[in-house]
């Protein structure tokens, strides 16, 4: 009897706290949302307001008087090409690194850990200098080609473990049929490797999507991505908070969407595969 | 090839930059500094010795404390039923993929010293409004709770993970010669969980040096440098004081002394026999 009510009290401790734990993880995220779909005058108020009249003011108005669209479709555009650049480059790197032995590919997991160590501060001088000589300033290609160094090693290092599970064998029987190494590749090893594919993807086009000290150095007015031009409506006159908060959440749609999809990559993806 | 290119090239033009002195909206070009620019960081720059203190104070209070935190919601959550674990996983890990600087966004509004969350809970409690990143004595502590917030989650499912792929045995032999819970946790779940913890302690290490976004949205590395990590000030030295020589000669003190703790760490990690970081 006096042992199962210490039960009871246990799994309701245990409940409580989970509950905590969450509410305490969401509460922040939850006012954001709230606040963009305040009016300015409800925003403002203190005491803060609990029940309010929910508008859409602010997402409307913020593509009509700001140029939000443009830092969207920016960060499309940079987020996009680079994903399809780095999985071409990178599954195809992967495949060889995982497919045949040659001297120094054990070095490659030091050179993913060396570019997730090193701060970009670090390198963003140099880096800033070079693409101003060549013209590339102010331009989503200079994003394009920066985010390579850091996602091409990431799928390279992804994907390498997702075609080592592919059983040999199966490749074998079909170079014996008269496939080449390329055929073999393009015909059996990405179709097979298609669900950690598409996980790769979505996780470096929100890394992509989520930069922010390059994009805040090398774009000025014209190449502007999303999180900088966000940063925008914070003035030294004042912040216009229902412009923020709506930015903000626009920002997070995709993120939070492509998290879901891919739940089950991403701890693996995050920790560089330390945790499967 | 391209991309060590792309990698290596910066690398060296930075290295020499840093040997010289260099302002890009100044008229004259690089004027041969030799060593100089590393002797005045380290010998007559009090500002990099504040920034070098407020950097091992935000590691020094965010990791060990995320970790700590971490673990508590991890084990607690290790106990709750299985059903709904796709559920925790994607909640735990939505503050660490959220953008960065939305992040900020948020805390930067719960922060608000007028219309704020923060202080308005407090009042509810009648305590005192406070001026969280206002004042020089709160702003550091302030962003590293909203850092704490961001990563604790992440840092739980990770050790969640860990705990979930110990094997049962170690647990059953501990139950059957009656230990307590705490000896099951301190002799038992800890010693298993080492590796994990270690590979969580690397990675966000290696992250936190890099802070940046929210330093930026939140504070600006001020009020004064109470907030202004060595990350953040090499970033104003070069783009809003533009003396890049000096601040290439930042970005590589900075690199020596990231790499030196992190070889560290992999170091013990490889010492360890665990394979997937270290390789």
């Amino acid at each position: 009897m006096q042992y199962s009510t210490i039960k009871t009290a246990k799994k309701i401790v245990l409940t409580l706290a989970t509950v905590i734990i969450f509410f305490l993880i969401l509460f922040p995220p939850i006012i954001l949302f709230l606040t963009s779909i305040k009016t300015e005058v409800d925003a403002l108020s203190f005491p803060p307001k609990w029940i309010f009249k929910p508008i859409l003011g602010n997402y409307r108005d913020i593509f009509k008087t700001s140029s939000l669209a443009r830092y969207m479709l920016n960060s499309l555009i940079v987020a996009s090409v680079n994903t399809a650049v780095s999985l071409a480059l990178g599954s195809m790197a992967a495949y060889g690194l995982a497919r045949f032995r040659f001297k120094g590919s054990e070095n490659l997991s030091f050179w993913i850990l060396s570019i997730r160590m090193m701060p970009p501060v670090a390198s963003i001088i140099p880096i800033y200098i070079i693409m101003k000589k060549m013209h590339l300033l102010d331009t989503p290609w200079a994003l394009v080609i920066i985010y390579l160094t850091f996602n091409l090693p990431f799928v390279v290092w992804m994907m390498k473990g997702f075609f080592e599970d592919i059983p040999r064998e199966i490749e074998e029987s079909a170079l014996i049929d008269g496939c080449s190494e390329f055929e073999v590749f393009r015909k059996m090893a990405i179709p097979l490797v298609a669900p950690g594919l598409a996980a790769t993807a979505i996780l470096i086009f929100i890394f992509s999507w989520n930069e922010f000290l390059f994009a805040l150095i090398l774009t000025g007015t014209r190449a502007v991505t999303l999180p900088v031009g966000i940063i925008g409506f914070m003035k030294e006159t004042g912040i216009n908070w229902g412009y923020m908060t709506a930015g903000g959440i626009l920002a997070l749609v995709p993120v939070i969407i492509f998290t879901v999809l891919v739940q089950k990559h991403l701890v693996k993806g995050l920790t560089l595969g330390a945790i499967k | 090839m391209v991309l060590l290119c792309i990698v290596i090239f910066p690398l060296i033009f930075s290295l020499s930059l840093s040997l010289h002195e260099w302002n890009i909206i100044r008229a004259g070009g690089w004027q041969w500094k030799g060593l100089g620019n590393y002797a005045t960081i380290l010998f007559q720059d009090p500002y990099f010795r504040t920034s070098l203190k407020v950097t091992i104070f935000y590691l020094l209070g965010t990791v060990p404390l995320q970790l700590a935190l971490g673990l508590v919601v991890a084990l607690i959550l290790n106990r709750i039923t299985r059903k709904i674990i796709g559920f925790l996983r994607t909640t735990l890990v939505i503050p660490a993929i959220m953008t960065p600087i939305v992040v900020g966004i948020i805390w930067r509004l719960m922060y608000n010293p007028d219309l704020g969350m923060l202080n308005y809970l407090l009042g509810l409690f009648h305590l005192p409004p406070v001026n969280w990143t206002g004042m020089p004595q709160t702003a550091l502590p302030s962003v590293m709770m909203a850092d704490t917030w961001e990563w604790t989650p992440f840092m739980a499912l990770i050790l969640l993970a860990g705990l979930q792929a110990l094997p049962r045995e170690p647990f059953e032999a501990a139950y059957v010669d009656g230990a307590t819970n705490w000896q099951t946790f301190r002799f038992v779940t800890l010693p298993l969980l080492s590796p994990v913890l270690i590979v969580a302690i690397l990675i966000r290490l290696m992250d936190s040096f890099k802070t940046f976004d929210l330093i930026f949205v939140l504070t600006q590395g001020g009020p004064g440098m109470s907030t202004e990590t060595m990350n953040f000030y090499t970033y104003r030295y070069g783009f809003k004081f533009f003396h890049m020589g000096y601040a290439s000669a930042l970005s590589w003190l900075l690199v020596i002394i990231v790499t030196i703790i992190s070889m560290i760490l992999v170091k013990i990690i490889r010492s360890r026999g665990i394979y997937a970081m270290g390789g």
